[in-house]
């Protein structure tokens, strides 16, 4: 019994000894994820206090009471529930495009026989992905404004008069959706494409046989295939609802007050009142908001995208 | 009905063929047009605007932005790059040890340190505790630790390293094991010279977050010492729009729109070094998005 036992504590410090590097090897991840990542969890305790600056987020004083900051949030829950259904109507927007034109264009890719071709048109697509916010921003005002703008030098060329885009709040859902798809479509027609060539040619043939057209095979085999990847990747993207990308906004509208009806996002909202204008209170509040109904979707949408396929639970 | 078949199939393809020139076209325009614009006439822009077909090509732009902005210009690209090699040397070796660990087979804490990871994805404390943090405990305000440290380990590339790493075969950490091999020496001698696509995969990953980046100089920054090339783009933006905005602002009314030339000059130069060196690299980011999608 004893040498039993004396055998498994040798082993495990043996074991621990050999572990030792993998400790030391992990250590710098944990050090960056401590304290970029669980340090900020802390600072939720925000929405209980009645921040000032010289306290910063652990010495302020509690809220009196404790659940000020939230009457906050409810007086003005319209703002809140603005910035919420933008945030959601753009999510759901951009998957639905971003679905379409990814789905169509590595449809196309697979159907057609250049290889060459494939690839070169493959990586051109795949470039607005690399174009920062900031700089599709600056490109995107030298077509849209209204002095020198392209569209509008076209507009004038044609006898129309100009249209001023950066007033126009309604036009941006269209921009933004358009500016999206443009850059995230040769990203995701890449995953699609992934997908379709994994598919098994045998099914083609035997179609081919059948006397099937390509249209046909299309729309009977490859459309249904790659559903349960639409599924999984929407279900996915549920867990995202909740985010707003702050760096398209800051870097396409430049936070212009005149378009804040269609583009004032959590983030954007959260940007704005709490770290340029300083107002902890409501900021806190809606920013406790969003990460708690954040998780929550996150959680719901692994569990369901687990159900359909075991290995996509991980984003 | 079989002879139909083929023709219509041809011309699907054909269509096909259209379609692809069509959307690659569009893709690249934007970028086209930035390059166009930057060689247009000043003077051209503020008589008749923007247009594909200038009817002077000139480097006009670009001698006077040297002239004028040339040392801001300059300071602020070294900041870029110096951003974008420390970020992404440090961000590496964050990353790559980490999904060293957590790929070990049989470490006891493997699976925990993996959710530690990924819980932060799940959760996190938002972007107004995450600014006070970094600015009022962390000190990185101003400084160029500011301009890539927040960024030193993104999860999704950890697990794209892991996923890669995984993907090795096993018996040869095995038997190097068997050998008396310990991990630092599996590490560096057969992990890392078996994984380089990989590591420059994520390696580009990292470098194009931090070239791109104009998130952490606009929450952190306010010394233009420490302007990168995106953030100087962003100012003169936000200088511009807001007249563009208030167009019944009385300074705006004799204004015309300054420098519209200059911002496609500074956007080119902001994104010629992606430009130039993409066709030799895209067939890295093409093959990360395939391992990334494959998450297991």
């Amino acid at each position: 019994m004893d040498a039993v036992s004396n055998k498994k504590a040798k082993y495990n410090f043996l074991k621990f000894k050999q572990d030792i590097p993998l400790y030391l090897l992990a250590l710098p991840g944990v050090i960056a994820l401590l304290v970029f990542a669980y340090l900020p969890m802390t600072g939720i305790i925000l929405v209980f206090k009645d921040y000032n600056f010289k306290g910063g987020i652990f010495n302020s004083p509690w809220a009196e009471p404790i659940y000020k900051n939230f009457v906050f949030f409810f007086n003005n829950v319209s703002t809140a529930m603005r910035a919420t259904g933008l945030t959601v109507m753009y999510n759901l927007l951009f998957f639905i495009t971003g679905t379409i034109f990814a789905i169509g264009i590595s449809i196309m890719l697979s159907e057609i026989s250049g290889k060459k071709f494939i690839k070169i048109s493959q990586s051109i697509m795949f470039l607005p992905y690399f174009i920062s916010w900031m700089v599709m921003g600056a490109i995107l005002f030298a077509m849209l404004n209204a002095e020198s703008g392209l569209i509008n030098q076209f507009r004038i060329s044609m006898g129309l008069d100009t249209y001023d885009f950066y007033s126009q709040p309604k036009a941006w859902i269209l921009i933004l959706v358009i500016v999206n798809t443009w850059q995230s479509c040769g990203y995701n027609s890449i995953i699609y494409y992934g997908v379709i060539t994994g598919i098994d040619s045998s099914l083609y043939e035997a179609a081919k046989v059948d006397g099937a057209t390509k249209l046909q095979c299309i729309m009977k085999i490859t459309i249904p295939l790659l559903k349960p990847t639409v599924i999984i990747l929407f279900l996915l993207s549920v867990g995202n609802m909740l985010k707003g990308n702050l760096n398209m906004i800051i870097g396409l509208t430049n936070l212009n007050p005149v378009l804040f009806s269609t583009t004032d996002l959590i983030d954007v909202f959260v940007y704005r009142s709490g770290v340029k204008n300083g107002e902890m209170a409501f900021a806190s509040a809606v920013s406790l908001y969003q990460s708690i109904f954040g998780f929550l979707l996150v959680v719901i949408a692994n569990k369901v995208a687990s159900k359909f396929d075991k290995d996509a639970t991980l984003f | 009905m079989r002879r139909k078949g083929m023709t219509t199939d041809k011309l699907l393809t054909v269509i096909f063929y259209i379609l692809l020139i069509l959307i690659s076209a569009i893709c690249i325009f934007p970028i086209v047009f930035a390059v166009i614009g930057s060689f247009t006439l000043e003077s051209e822009v503020a008589l008749n605007g923007f247009s594909l077909f200038p009817a002077q090509l000139s480097t006009e732009t670009y001698q006077y932005v040297f002239q004028s902005q040339g040392s801001k210009l300059l300071n602020a690209y070294k900041v870029s790059i110096l951003t974008t090699i420390c970020g992404t040397l440090l961000s590496l070796f964050v990353t790559v040890t980490y999904a060293y660990v957590i790929s070990v087979k049989d470490f006891r804490f493997g699976n925990k340190l993996a959710f530690f990871a990924y819980f932060t994805m799940l959760f996190n404390g938002g972007m107004l505790a995450w600014y006070l943090i970094c600015t009022k405990y962390l000190g990185l305000k101003d400084n160029m630790f500011a301009m890539f440290l927040p960024y030193v380990m993104n999860v999704f590339n950890m697990y794209l390293m892991r996923n890669f790493f995984k993907g090795l075969p096993y018996e040869l950490m095995e038997s190097a094991k068997i050998d008396g091999a310990g991990h630092f020496s599996i590490l560096v001698q057969i992990v890392l010279p078996l994984s380089k696509a990989g590591i420059v995969t994520v390696g580009l990953f990292y470098a194009l977050q931090y070239w791109n980046d104009f998130y952490l100089p606009l929450m952190l920054i306010n010394n233009e010492k420490y302007y990168s090339i995106q953030y100087i783009l962003y100012k003169m933006m936000s200088n511009i729009q807001y007249l563009a905005a208030n167009p019944s602002s009385s300074v705006a009314s004799h204004i015309i729109l300054p420098a519209q030339t200059i911002k496609m000059a500074i956007t080119c130069i902001a994104i010629g070094p992606i430009i130039l060196i993409y066709p030799f690299i895209q067939k890295h980011f093409v093959k990360g998005v395939i391992v990334g999608a494959l998450k297991g």
